[in-house]
């Protein structure tokens, strides 16, 4: 079984190389280096911070696009060619596949962390650099298992997209959210108020805190401290878990 | 119909049992692993300085009503957010001005700013505050005074009522009386600097002043003319007395 899961995941890099994914990568990294020494320009104080800050934001964000677009259109590719058809037709375990393409799409993520923090070595310290490439790719992790769940539930590029950044950007603001919804400006006790409170304090539950990880301030004050990445493993594994457990399981109830 | 029914998702009873009870596995990890984290409170911040007006239409892609009404919940969230020590007192009034000339450059025509400058910023009890934020609002009403008088109104009122300062309130309703001369500013607006000059004891002021305007023919309002005439019959009692 383990073999199947291997070549999988082997077709799946190969796919990846042959798409210039990873020249794409090259491409952002290049695009950050000249977007971060025009704002370097334009910085009058704290020059090295606001560069770092940028890039880091920039990298983070263009990291996360660039797995969830690859995931997503290359696996609905598969889909959409009964590529998927032809190896279920095979004697491959469903979630044989499903992992062999998790694991193929983490290795790949990895792969853009680390392109990505080789330009962000330039400006900050490798250990500070280290840390923050850690959190990313746990971070990636999850786009990536995110993706996966979103494109075996739509089956549509368009949606299966806009259901991961919208998990995504709600797993980042999800804390302020919640904040906003507990201590409201205004003082609204009506049914709607408190089914929209009682949601937020929800989600909060079943989303991961994602404002934990990644955090520029780590780079830019260096407020780096390796025990931060423990808690960020724990809610890596176990979100891991979770989106894997749902793509199984809707995997399973797919008829193709 | 056949490729309707190939194509519906198989039962659940499909789902092999250890994909199951691993889908809840995960669940109850998830579940456990947030009741463990910390409660996430509001750390106190100091209100930064806002960016150029034009910055912030570049990073909202030139949409700066937008962007503006955005920053209008961002700074009035931040002042207000229960669980942070910044009170209202504790807060910079300098630095909030800049932030809603910041919003007013993006949206002229939103009241929003001028709103809470009157109404909430300008509330407090203390007093230095209070005059700054009623300062803001009179520089505000002298750049536009037919769109900003009314805030400008209740800055007079606040300079009464609360500051005690008549001189102040009188520079307010003066400025009203002369600057705000669109139709759409109500004459009550317009002629408050006669009944606060009523109310120092200027009785013999404010009927001359109420006489001069009678006299420019500058009122048309109906309405507005038997105000003032009647006002005058009043001062003019008042100064016979």
């Amino acid at each position: 079984m383990f073999s199947q899961v291997l070549t999988i995941s082997k077709f799946t890099i190969i796919e990846s190389i042959r798409n210039r994914l990873l020249w794409l990568s090259l491409l952002m990294m290049l695009i950050g280096f000249v977007l971060v020494e025009f704002v370097g320009d334009l910085a009058i104080t704290e020059h090295k911070a606001t560069q770092l800050a940028v890039l880091a934001v920039f990298l983070r964000l263009s990291a996360v696009l660039l797995t969830a677009l690859f995931v997503v259109t290359s696996s609905l590719r598969e889909l959409q060619d009964k590529t998927l058809e032809m190896i279920l037709a095979m004697p491959i375990k469903r979630s044989s596949y499903y992992m062999g393409k998790l694991l193929g799409y983490i290795q790949l993520a990895v792969a853009v962390a680390l392109i990505f923090s080789v330009l962000l070595m330039v400006y900050a310290p490798v250990e500070h650099v280290v840390v923050w490439l850690l959190s990313l790719m746990f971070e990636l992790v999850l786009v990536v298992a995110l993706s996966l769940v979103m494109l075996f539930t739509f089956k549509q590029v368009p949606a299966a997209l806009t259901g991961v950044f919208v998990v995504y950007l709600a797993s980042r603001i999800m804390s302020s959210l919640y904040l906003l919804s507990q201590h409201p400006i205004v003082a609204n006790d009506g049914i709607g108020q408190k089914f929209i409170d009682s949601f937020v304090a929800m989600l909060t539950w079943v989303l991961p805190d994602l404002s934990r990880f990644t955090q520029t301030d780590w780079l830019v004050y260096g407020l780096v401290d390796w025990s931060q990445l423990l808690p960020i493993l724990i809610q890596t594994v176990i979100y891991l878990c979770l989106l894997s457990a749902i793509a199984l399981f809707d995997f399973y109830r797919k008829n193709f | 119909m056949l490729a309707t029914l190939l194509h519906k998702d198989r039962p659940v009873r499909d789902v092999p049992l250890p994909v199951v009870l691993f889908l809840i596995m995960a669940l109850i990890m998830q579940l456990s692993w947030h009741a463990q984290q910390e409660v996430v409170t509001a750390q106190a911040e100091d209100l930064p300085a806002p960016m150029s007006s034009d910055a912030y239409k570049m990073i909202s892609l030139n949409e700066p009503v937008a962007v503006s009404k955005l920053l209008n919940l961002w700074l009035q969230a931040f002042d207000n957010q229960p669980g942070l020590s910044l009170s209202f007192h504790q807060l910079d009034y300098v630095r909030i001005t800049q932030w809603l000339d910041t919003i007013l450059a993006l949206d002229p025509r939103g009241h929003y700013p001028m709103l809470v400058a009157a109404r909430i910023y300008g509330s407090v009890s203390d007093k230095v505050r209070q005059r700054i934020m009623l300062d803001y609002i009179y520089r505000k009403f002298n750049e536009d005074p037919n769109r900003h008088w009314r805030w400008l109104a209740h800055a007079s009122v606040v300079a009464k009522h609360n500051l005690k300062d008549m001189p102040l309130a009188l520079e307010y309703a003066r400025a009203l009386a002369e600057k705000a001369t669109a139709r759409s500013v109500p004459f009550w607006a317009r002629d408050m600097h006669f009944m606060l000059l009523e109310e120092m004891g200027e009785i013999e002021t404010a009927r001359v002043m109420v006489g001069a305007l009678l006299e420019s023919g500058e009122i048309t309002d109906s309405y507005e003319l038997r105000f003032l005439t009647e006002k005058i019959k009043e001062l003019e009692e008042k100064s016979t007395k």
